[in-house]
């Protein structure tokens, strides 16, 4: 376990002195990054409201690409488990989500349940790689990317367009599946085109049955989203400047803040490792990093305080990507001495004496 | 008319939402100098930061602007709002009436959900002008903004009633737009993307979208009409909406409904 202040290696105790006398004289501090365990974000909306600094996690402009439509419409959403056991056609939108394991699982099953049990199983890509080790039929994006792309795709479908283009042919393959799923990365494809695609799925639900299936950020989006709406009755990106969390996304999206000269201090929490934000190093800083981890170094932030990563060398409640919920991970082997909560605990009690106010 | 000089440019984000002439006509200057305008636990109030005075009257300045100014004009319910300077988001967001005038530039979301009145941006704005901030139905709902210079992208997004008149315009003008107008000299890339229904007229644009099609050319008495309501306000716009134009139906990705005036070759 190390503890860093001022590049100068120092005891936990010592880091945590340093780190709630830095944020005591903040007015206009930041908590960033989120990236931990369900009981270690807690503690960090906690000690937001307590020094009255705004938060933001990691993955926060996929976040709200996610739940913009979401506040206006809905969303048609299914699960993993469901879109493998019994999705007939599946479409994979873009890039990213050729990354995660869930294509692989995909791609080697076939529908087991439901109204296409027994059926093969189509696997296509619009604006993905055009081939590559899985079988799929490659479609590629308009050179206005993927948003104009779905919109393009939509137009097929609704019949407002019509032709021999490879849109149509597109568009006839998922009005004819039984159970189709779409699969996409919020962040990568936008608002707008998040916002399209949940259209097309519930144009495509007037023919047939068609569900949507976003990917995770991988730094706890999911759970600090859910979590941030039974904490503050908002979404994540609030602000404790006058006491009552304000929801704001533009004005408290961190890294305009920090560009904007607005900030004076910030908390960067990565207890599972998540990139470092640009603006690392150029305010005072403290890390709350994942021991192990590149992070973990004394030069990254004026205070570092490693501590166990969850589901590693900590247990914590994290998404469960497989599961899409919130689930306990125990540790793997000896679990480490610290952990964030422990730590943002620490910290906030320290505060909390050097105020003299209770909380 | 009552003023309000800036002392210094302010050390964090303020909130205009309560500093209008109807909320300040009852207050003395005393009073007035002790509302809370900060975001931060710093607690900053009005005559933390400004030089304050009042005469009652329907009309208010602001002498010197910031980027930080946020709410500048929102929920004005009449009289009227000039900053000498620049002002941050939300600008004249859920007017109803009056008038806010800003000499410099403006931040996003001006003109979000405003209902009523005249907004005039002499220099430029940010992203969504005339946009719905999260979780709204609608952007702009009848209000009319008048930006003269540039503005940002996604400009009128899921604007719902009133007039938009701009400069230039960045990507995605009138995307999502439910209804309204936008008149631009030039907008960017893929304007009206998703728009259901609703009128853009551009003199140029970037690409559009392929779920966009080209009707033809047509006299309208529409566009005259259009021409003749816009003259007031910019005559260039006005000659734009008066000359040749060429006609795109869309977005037939949604309702389709929506149509894109644009200079004809």
């Amino acid at each position: 376990m190390a503890a860093w202040v001022k590049g100068g290696a120092v005891d936990v105790s010592a880091a945590v002195e340093a780190a709630a006398t830095l944020l005591a004289t903040a007015k206009t501090p930041i908590v960033t990054g989120l990236s931990a365990d369900t009981s270690a974000v807690r503690a960090a909306y906690h000690l937001a409201g307590l020094i009255g600094a705004s938060v933001d996690p990691a993955g926060g402009d996929g976040l709200y690409a996610e739940l913009g439509p979401l506040s206006q419409f809905g969303n048609l959403n299914t699960t993993p488990a469901e879109a493998i056991g019994r999705a007939d056609a599946v479409l994979v939108v873009g890039l990213r989500p050729w990354d995660r394991p869930i294509v692989q699982e995909i791609a080697s099953s076939a529908p087991v349940r439901g109204r296409a049990a027994g059926s093969e199983r189509t696997l296509l890509s619009l604006g993905g790689p055009g081939n590559g080790a899985t079988r799929h039929v490659a479609y590629p994006a308009d050179t206005g990317g993927l948003a104009v792309s779905v919109a393009h795709l939509r137009a097929y479908v609704k019949g407002n367009l019509s032709g021999e283009a490879a849109f149509a042919d597109l568009a006839r393959r998922l009005t004819t599946a039984q159970y189709g799923v779409v699969l996409y990365d919020a962040a990568e494809l936008g608002e707008l085109g998040v916002e399209m695609l949940q259209g097309l799925v519930r144009d495509l639900n007037d023919l047939t049955r068609f569900f949507a299936l976003s990917i995770s950020d991988g730094f706890q989006g999911r759970a600090v989203t859910q979590l941030a709406s039974w904490t503050t009755g908002q979404p994540p990106r609030v602000g404790f400047g006058r006491d009552l969390p304000e929801h704001d996304p533009w004005r408290f999206d961190s890294a305009r803040q920090v560009a904007a000269g607005e900030v004076d201090a910030a908390l960067w929490l990565a207890a599972i490792p998540a990139p470092r934000p640009d603006w690392l190093g150029s305010l005072p800083t403290i890390a709350i990093v994942g021991e192990g981890s590149p992070e973990a170094t004394g030069d990254v932030a004026d205070i570092v305080i490693a501590v166990g990563v969850p589901g590693e060398t900590a247990g914590g409640a994290l998404w469960n990507e497989r599961r899409a919920a919130i689930t306990y991970s125990p540790p793997v082997g000896q679990p480490a001495d610290l952990t964030a909560a422990g730590v943002l605990a620490a910290i906030q009690d320290r505060l909390t004496q050097k105020k003299g106010v209770s909380c | 008319m009552s003023t309000l000089t800036l002392r210094q440019e302010p050390p964090e984000r303020l909130d205009f939402l309560h500093v209008n002439p109807l909320s300040l006509s009852g207050l003395s200057e005393a009073e007035a100098a002790r509302l809370p305008i900060g975001t931060s636990r710093r607690g900053l109030t009005l005559g933390d930061v400004f030089a304050i005075s009042l005469d009652g009257s329907d009309s208010l300045t602001i002498e010197g602007g910031s980027s930080r100014f946020d709410s500048v004009g929102a929920s004005l319910s009449g009289g009227s709002i000039r900053v000498v300077g620049d002002v941050g988001q939300r600008l004249g967001a859920g007017m109803a009436s009056g008038a806010v005038t800003v000499t410099g530039s403006a931040g996003p979301y001006a003109g979000s959900g405003a209902k009523g009145g005249t907004i005039t941006i002499e220099g430029d704005a940010g992203d969504h002008a005339g946009g719905a901030v999260y979780a709204a139905k609608a952007g702009l709902d009848g209000a009319t903004l008048v930006i003269r210079g540039s503005a940002g992208d996604y400009l009128g997004d899921r604007m719902r009633r009133g007039l938009i008149l701009v400069g230039s315009a960045g990507a995605h003008a009138g995307s999502r737009m439910i209804a309204g107008t936008i008149a631009a000299l030039s907008v960017g890339d893929h304007p009206g993307y998703g728009m259901r229904r609703g009128t853009i007229l551009a003199g140029g644009h970037g690409a559009l979208s392929p779920s966009f099609v080209e009707t033809g050319t047509h006299d309208l008495v529409f566009l005259r009409l259009l021409a003749r309501s816009l003259r007031a306000l910019s005559p260039a716009h006005a000659d734009l909406a008066a000359g040749a134009l060429k006609r795109y139906s869309g977005d037939l990705a949604t309702l389709g409904k929506g149509e894109l005036w644009v200079t004809a070759a």
